[in-house]
């Protein structure tokens, strides 16, 4: 092989080479961070974002946020630190919610038929836009995990707000205080559903609302802030290009 | 003018560098199956796949499972013995531009992987925790199992293992010796499999119905991020294709 000869025959060819190898990059990484960011969420905190009832103001609120920053963080420390673009966490925020919206609908409602309001996925998407934009404004992994990190908590309750408010309303059926998410619950009874009950917003304060969601938001993003440190890193790991030795 | 003619003619006989039909075609196949493979599920899980005692049960899922054996194993000895047998002896002296055109056929079998991915990690696994929220188990053999796990995840692993033998036996970049990174995002990833065997033994043993964040799903979860690898596949990918195009494109 030369090294003089080259790959193209012209610059358009080259300019044209370049940009179908950025199309069939863009569809890999997508659909392949789609899948592992989707098995890892649906496995740590799916309960969570699968029905209505569990998104309660107090687990939902902790877990979701701690187990889905993890992908973001990682990708980021690829696309950014690599290649300056600072789209990494609204790239994997996309590839879950449209792994998860097929997946209610075609299957969640197309084969078992629980109605879509009562198993829609969870909104990441405003944690994801300032997760980016803390990212690209700062250039700084600390800020971004610092700042970032507790936007990424916080921001999800708010961000869901307006999706779960009217299912949180408390109503009286048969003699019981519960929300209507709660009633949801109780009308589409799934195997689990012991278990369910016994794991759903335990604890002794429950309430309405009041303090325990901002209270667990709070908790949530200082935890966030800390898996965010943690997935940069071994996002790095897994943006090398080692080679081992064959035996 | 003769020459200019010859060297039009071999570019018009040349192989394209990117054959996109072959990929659009690739992406297709595995969209239409999929699509017959769900339909079969919605049809066959509520008519025959509740009663894993009943003959219906034998004739339209554990059949399905044992066909859909038989095809892999032919499948994946055939597909990776063909790609190992034809493999390029002196892959370290090709020009520049079949280096080109390799990268891109492996980039065809990437978009493969990461289709299968997607069906296999996300659409049949996420499947699976409707279908046990609303059907109890009674073998681990299920209607869901037998596609999530015994159809979807062997196409994955047929298809990453495919694309990782490709770059290794036909791309210069890969000879330095074996890819930690491309290793990682395809064997793990395939550890998923025979982590269904630890899952398969705890939902016999502990509980049948399904709560999904139960920490014995969390061995899916540690190999799903493996997925992760493929960040280093296209760090590699993009440091020999600017290789190969830096002159052209500066």
């Amino acid at each position: 092989m030369s090294a003089s000869q080259s790959a193209v025959r012209s610059r358009a060819e080259a300019v044209k080479a370049s940009r179908t190898f950025d199309w069939l990059i863009c569809f890999t990484l997508f659909f392949v961070v789609l899948g592992g960011y989707h098995i890892h969420y649906m496995l740590t905190g799916g309960d969570w974002d699968f029905w209505t009832d569990w998104k309660d103001r107090r687990l939902w609120v902790t877990v979701a946020p701690i187990v889905s920053i993890t992908f973001p963080a990682a990708v980021q420390s690829m696309l950014w630190w690599r290649y300056r673009l600072p789209f990494g966490a609204v790239l994997c925020v996309l590839g879950l919610l449209l792994g998860e919206w097929i997946n209610r609908y075609l299957n969640f409602w197309g084969w078992t038929y629980f109605p879509v309001n009562f198993c829609f996925p969870s909104n990441l998407m405003p944690g994801a836009i300032v997760l980016d934009v803390i990212l690209m404004t700062t250039g700084s992994m600390t800020a971004t995990a610092v700042i970032g990190g507790m936007a990424w908590g916080l921001l999800f309750y708010p961000g869901n707000w307006p999706i779960i408010a009217p299912l949180h309303v408390p109503v009286e059926y048969n003699g019981m205080m519960m929300t209507l998410a709660d009633l949801q619950g109780y009308h589409y009874v799934r195997t689990g559903t012991p278990e369910y009950i016994r794991m759903v917003e335990k604890g002794t304060l429950r309430t309405f609302g009041k303090d325990v969601a901002p209270v667990s938001a709070f908790f949530s993003a200082f935890v966030s802030i800390l898996i965010y440190f943690l997935w940069h890193f071994f996002g790095q790991w897994f943006n090398k290009t080692d080679f081992v030795k064959a035996a | 003018m003769a020459a200019t003619t010859e060297s039009v003619k071999a570019d018009a006989a040349e192989a394209p560098l990117l054959n996109k039909r072959n990929m659009f075609l690739g992406v297709l196949l595995y969209v239409v199956f999929y699509g017959w493979v769900r339909w079969y599920e919605g049809v066959y899980g509520w008519s025959a796949g509740l009663d894993s005692f009943a003959p219906e049960f034998e004739t339209y899922w554990m059949n399905f499972l044992y066909i859909e054996f038989v095809l892999e194993v032919t499948t994946a000895g055939i597909l990776w013995g063909y790609i190992w047998k034809t493999r390029d002896r002196k892959v370290m002296s090709i020009t520049p531009r079949e280096e080109l055109r390799r990268h891109f056929t492996h980039w065809t079998w990437l978009v493969m992987y990461a289709t299968a991915i997607y069906y296999g990690a996300s659409y049949f696994t996420e499947q699976d925790g409707t279908w046990h929220q609303t059907i109890v188990r009674d073998t681990d053999f299920t209607p869901s199992h037998i596609i999530e796990f015994y159809l979807s995840y062997p196409i994955y692993i047929i298809t990453g293992v495919a694309s990782f033998l490709y770059a290794k036996t036909r791309l210069p970049a890969y000879q330095q010796g074996l890819s930690l990174q491309y290793m990682v995002s395809v064997i793990g990833p395939f550890m998923i499999l025979p982590n269904v065997g630890l899952n398969e033994w705890g939902h016999t043993f502990w509980f049948m119905e399904e709560l999904f964040v139960a920490p014995l799903h969390y061995g899916f979860v540690f190999f799903g991020w493996a997925a992760l690898g493929v960040m280093g596949v296209v760090n590699t990918e993009v440091a020999s294709i600017s290789k190969l195009l830096k002159k052209d494109l500066a």
